[in-house]
């Protein structure tokens, strides 16, 4: 997120630790849009929320993680085993679900926890849970740190994974459709811009993880890089089949409160104009002390 | 003479500024600092995200 975007306006981003406190500052209008679970987001309109899914976050950029010696191989190997998620309102959780559909498992066999992503890697290290599953870089930390293994990648299970999604105020919307389209325009520039160079990945693992994640950049690097397809920033427009089939799982598994329509809670009219744009992205401004950290 | 110079020094000027604005700065970053000085106040959005991907 950039505080300088092509148009002037000041686009500022502030850092939340939990998903309660995220959807307390949406509905208290503290935050113009927030990237949110796509889930929560669904759920947050069910529960009368007005807001709209206008993007996606990314794509792939989860892994279900295991100990380095674990003797868990494959997904079989969980059954009776404890995992972690982020949330029950995380795709995470409806694709541990789908999982166990596919290898017929009952419903209870794995014993899924909701634990703070940041959380997830101690947990596993302490053994307090056999596994986990969430999105980067938490995956990558118990890797990179020598004591964890990517059982699977989220994209080896669910090609085009979606985690978070982008929701904004529907307020918005209606009164300055310009603010939200300049929004969208940039992340997708944004996007662009890092899956077209693996330098571009690099140097924003830099910037991010000095500025905004608070992580060693190295950790970013590596989450950015190995493979550099572990998490993609392209193809973002939200697609009603893949939503449909996600809405439909939160709902057997009792994670939604009720169905809802596509049309209910998402707007992907922001999102057509930019998908296969081209833009000039050599020179893009960087603010004073962009590398020098601090965000609110 | 002197006028030539003095033309010439001046695109020569306007010409370097130019390149400046459009390499390093960038225009959209240029205009929002115009936009700043002349008192224009800035459209604002605060995004809301937490640190997973």
């Amino acid at each position: 997120m950039t505080e300088n975007s092509t148009k002037g306006t000041l686009f500022q981003s502030i850092k939340f630790t939990d998903w309660p406190t995220v959807k307390e500052a949406l509905i208290s209008k503290d935050v113009g849009g927030v990237f949110i679970l796509a889930p929560m987001a669904m759920q947050l309109v069910a529960d009368g929320v007005p807001i709209k899914v206008v993007y996606l976050g990314h794509r792939d950029g989860t892994a279900i993680v295991v100990g380095k010696e674990s003797n868990i191989h494959d997904f079989g190997d969980l059954a009776g085993k404890t995992v972690a998620i982020p949330s029950r309102y995380a795709n995470q959780n409806v694709l541990m679900h789908r999982l166990m559909r596919e290898w017929n498992m009952a419903e209870n066999s794995i014993d899924l926890r909701e634990v703070p992503p940041p959380e997830h890697p101690t947990a596993l290290l302490a053994g307090a849970i056999d596994a986990y599953i969430v999105g980067e870089p938490f995956a990558a930390k118990a890797e990179v740190d020598g004591f964890g293994r990517v059982l699977y990648q989220a994209s080896e299970l669910w090609p085009d994974f979606i985690s978070c999604v982008l929701v904004v105020r529907q307020d918005l919307i209606d009164e300055q459709p310009e603010l939200i389209q300049e929004l969208v325009t940039g992340i997708a520039k944004s996007g662009k811009w890092l899956d077209e160079d693996l330098e571009h990945r690099l140097d924003a693992a830099e910037v991010a993880g000095k500025r905004y994640y608070f992580q060693p950049p190295e950790l970013l690097k590596h989450v950015l890089s190995k493979p550099p397809d572990r998490v993609r920033y392209t193809r973002l427009t939200p697609l009603k089949e893949e939503f449909d089939e996600i809405m439909e799982l939160a709902f057997e598994i009792g994670v939604l409160s009720r169905r809802v329509a596509f049309e209910e809670y998402a707007d992907d009219s922001f999102a057509g104009g930019v998908e296969g744009a081209s833009w000039d992205l050599k020179a893009l401004p960087r603010p004073e002390g962009w590398d020098k950290g601090g965000v609110r | 003479m002197k006028l030539k110079v003095a033309i010439g020094a001046l695109a020569w000027a306007l010409l370097i500024s130019v390149m400046h604005v459009h390499l390093n700065i960038g225009w959209g970053s240029f205009s929002d600092r115009i936009a700043v000085m002349r008192g224009q106040q800035r459209a604002e959005l605060m995004i809301g995200f937490l640190p997973v991907t």
